[in-house]
């Protein structure tokens, strides 16, 4: 009974053994890279991520000599914090983060610190100021961009009147506010724009934002503009509006412009605008190579954003190879 | 040996030692040559990373024995997360305070009349005869109400006397350790009083308080911010460092927590009689009750100290990610269960050991760490992690063989000749017995 037990036990680990190794060998070829650069993701599941993704990936492919492990934190701090605290112990050459939240990764990038790792923060900030340099898009900006473009659909400065309806990303997250408070820089400086929902969130999900629309397109008779915290939200209320044929009346903006999602959208027709957040990562990327070969690099670098309409869309897909 | 003996009863550590051995042969060198899995940082970080779960697995294989379970425990932990965040952070009367004070008066209260009513029983006992127990009924109208409405009001004030100073300048770190695994043995207690007195499935209740106590997170929080973050080298945060460091630069303190929960909680399941009670609720309730057993209220218990152990889970979540936020502990109660059934307890209850569920807990970090630690695409290791979790519980149930049996394939054979229905004899649960025996 136990020998069959040990035999059993045996086996499943030589099996696990086997696996392990088997899947591990790409390490065995990366001894003769020079660089071992770690990135951790947040979660790989949502749109702008997987670009995200795709331009390290595509970045790290012309760096011969770099070696990139990128980890996915499944959406969860407690994952994340795990991830990077591994990156430490692998004792990576230089760290790339792209937090989930800023105070929940702010104490495992002092760790890494610490440990003497150049720290690169991607996208959203942490809650010190010793990290190496930090790369991202600014919402505040796009927000503004966007919000100026909203004022100029709705009839101009000084004139611009209609009834707006916003979908917010998650409530908790500073994109989002960020995103909130640069587009009302401008259109609350508009005596004739009103504001149809309080503060109502889709929570960056399309499906959400379908029903928030489909609720709001009930209870309003007018509505001018919608403007999305991102596009897969400006896509869902255009979808509700579509679904009881008001689409035409209404203008549409969303936010992140990628390529195979919002810029399609655009040159589709279906949204009016979309304002590009750029992923940081190939600049993350580009910049820490640079760091690591002796180079001196600036403490932050603001990545900067672009108006898509119909007139540049097909452009835009074009130079993306779509 | 006879740590050796509970060990063995419990079958479980094959799987710990498999995964560890393939950690060790199969473990990664650093680009600095450095032996990455047994290096001692390496096993802090596992240590440390596994104790929120390992916390919360452990309230959890209490009610899983008592053939419950406990879906909550993820959110509760959010809500006592958030009144951490608020009581450390936010000075004045918050939503976090108006949560928190009254709460531990309430329990202290409650506490009062639990240990009087306790003290009770026991002189009940000591007293025989027929008249001495219709005595005691009519002694027991005036001084089962009396006595522990005086202990409670004492408690109470003691509690109130000790934290309602601190509501001006922020909460230190004792009185947050206090607040918020109080907030969280409250709403367990619910959980355990809704499930008994309105003979309710747990799933069911668990979901609801599961949907509820998000909700009441969020509103705790408010809307615009959700994430309160609990910065260091203020004042008041200064002593809650403390929580995530090393005790004697040797093992982390969430660590410490969670060996301490396992072992105090693990020594009450096994040598208290309210440990043989849980055992004989979950082995057949009706049973129990039949025996003279409490059945409610030590159900009741089970459920409050997982909300207990939720709170303190929480205090230590803030402490590590210095942050409290309403989906703090997303999805944590599917990874506990998963800890428990791993470390051998049955869902259908009656069986398991808080010992099986630490190994169960650590398994699934070790496994964790070494996937990460090899850099396997994250879609495969999850892939990989479902697959060697069944692997694991395979074999250390040695039903193995039956699933080889019955696929007919070679090596297969029934690890005994019962049937399925069969297999789990009522020796397996001799609390049963005992409880039985003793009435």
């Amino acid at each position: 009974m136990k020998r069959r037990d040990m035999l059993k036990l045996a086996a499943l680990g030589a099996a696990l053994l086997t696996t392990t190794a088997l899947l591990s060998t790409g390490n065995a070829f990366a001894q003769d890279k020079k660089w071992k650069i770690g990135f951790s993701q947040v979660t790989t599941i949502e749109p702008w991520r997987a670009q995200f993704n795709k331009d390290i990936i595509a970045e790290a492919a012309k760096h011969p000599e770099v070696e990139l492990i990128i980890t996915d934190g499944e959406d969860k701090t407690e994952k994340q914090v795990a991830d990077v605290e591994n990156l430490i112990r692998q004792e990576v050459d230089a760290l790339l983060v792209s937090p989930k939240e800023s105070a929940g990764l702010t104490g495992v990038v002092q760790q890494a610190i610490d440990a003497k790792i150049p720290v690169f923060v991607l996208d959203r900030n942490v809650d010190t100021k010793d990290y190496t340099q930090f790369v991202g898009g600014d919402n505040k900006l796009i927000g503004r961009a966007a919000g100026e473009y909203a004022v100029e659909l709705l009839g101009g400065k000084g004139k611009a009147a209609g009834n707006v309806v916003e979908i917010w990303g998650g409530m908790g997250t500073q994109p989002a506010h960020d995103r909130h408070d640069g587009f009302h820089e401008f259109t609350d400086k508009e005596p004739g724009i009103k504001y149809l929902l309080d503060q109502q969130s889709g929570d960056w999900k399309q499906d959400q934002a379908y029903n928030l629309m489909a609720n709001a397109l009930k209870t309003n008779e007018k509505i001018d503009l919608v403007y999305g915290h991102n596009d897969p939200m400006a896509y869902g209320a255009y979808l509700a509006a579509k679904d009881v044929g008001r689409e035409k009346d209404i203008k549409f903006i969303g936010i992140d412009g990628l390529p195979n999602e919002g810029v399609q959208m655009v040159n589709k027709g279906e949204l009016t605008a979309t304002f590009t957040y750029v992923t940081p990562g190939a600049e993350g990327l580009r910049q820490a190579i640079k760091f690591l070969n002796g180079e001196k690099v600036e403490k932050t670098i603001t990545l900067p954003t672009e108006k898509i309409t119909k007139e540049n869309a097909a452009k835009v897909l074009k130079d993306n190879g779509l | 040996m006879t740590a050796l003996k509970l060990l063995s009863r419990t079958k479980l550590y094959w799987g710990l030692i498999a995964i560890f051995l393939i950690g060790v042969l199969g473990s990664p060198v650093s680009s600095k040559g450095n032996n990455i899995f047994l290096s001692y940082g390496n096993l802090l970080d596992v240590l440390r990373q596994v104790s929120t779960t390992g916390l919360i697995a452990t309230g959890m294989t209490a009610v899983i024995i008592t053939g419950g379970i406990d879906l909550s425990v993820g959110s509760l932990m959010a809500i006592c997360s958030v009144v951490c965040a608020m009581l450390l952070t936010v000075p004045g009367v918050t939503p976090g305070v108006v949560l928190g004070v009254p709460t531990v008066a309430l329990v202290a209260l409650c506490l009062g009349f639990v240990v009087t009513r306790f003290i009770f029983l026991n002189v009940e006992k000591s007293r025989t005869g027929p008249d001495a127990a219709a005595r005691d009924v009519k002694l027991d109208s005036v001084r089962g109400l009396v006595t522990p409405a005086i202990v409670g009001v004492f408690l109470c004030g003691l509690s109130l006397w000790y934290l309602l100073p601190q509501i001006e300048p922020k909460f230190g770190v004792l009185g947050v350790l206090l607040v918020a695994p109080c907030v969280g043995l409250l709403f367990g207690a619910i959980n355990g009083f809704i499930i008994v007195a309105g003979r309710l499935q747990p799933f069911i209740v668990t979901l609801a308080m599961m949907v509820t106590a998000l909700g009441i997170a969020r509103l705790t929080a408010g809307q615009n911010n959700a994430v309160l973050p609990v910065y260091t080298g203020s004042n008041a945060t200064a002593d809650f460092e403390m929580l995530r460091s090393l005790v004697f630069g040797v093992i982390p303190m969430p660590g410490l927590f969670f060996l301490g929960a396992i072992l105090i909680y693990g020594a009450v399941l096994r040598f208290t009689p309210f440990g043989r009670y849980v055992y004989a609720i979950g082995g057949n309730e009706e049973a129990a009750r039949l025996s003279g057993i409490a059945a409610g209220r030590v159900k009741i218990a089970t459920y409050a100290v997982s909300g207990l152990l939720a709170g303190l889970a929480a205090v230590l979540y803030v402490a590590q990610y210095r942050q409290g936020k309403p989906d703090a502990g997303a999805g944590l109660e599917l990874d506990a269960i998963a800890a428990v059934v791993i470390g051998g307890t049955s869902l259908m209850g009656g069986r398991g050991s808080l010992i099986g569920t630490f190994c169960g807990v650590l398994i699934f970090g070790l496994l964790s760490n070494i996937l990460q630690l090899h850099n396997i695409n994250s879609n495969l290791q999850l892939v990989l992690k479902g697959m060697i979790i069944i692997g694991t519980v395979l074999v250390q149930e040695r039903n193995a063989g039956d699933l080889l049996a019955y696929l007919r394939l070679p090596g297969g054979q029934p690890a005994r000749k019962e049937t399925a229905a069969a297999k789990r004899p009522p020796q397996e649960t001799p609390s049963l017995n005992l409880g039985g025996n003793k009435k």
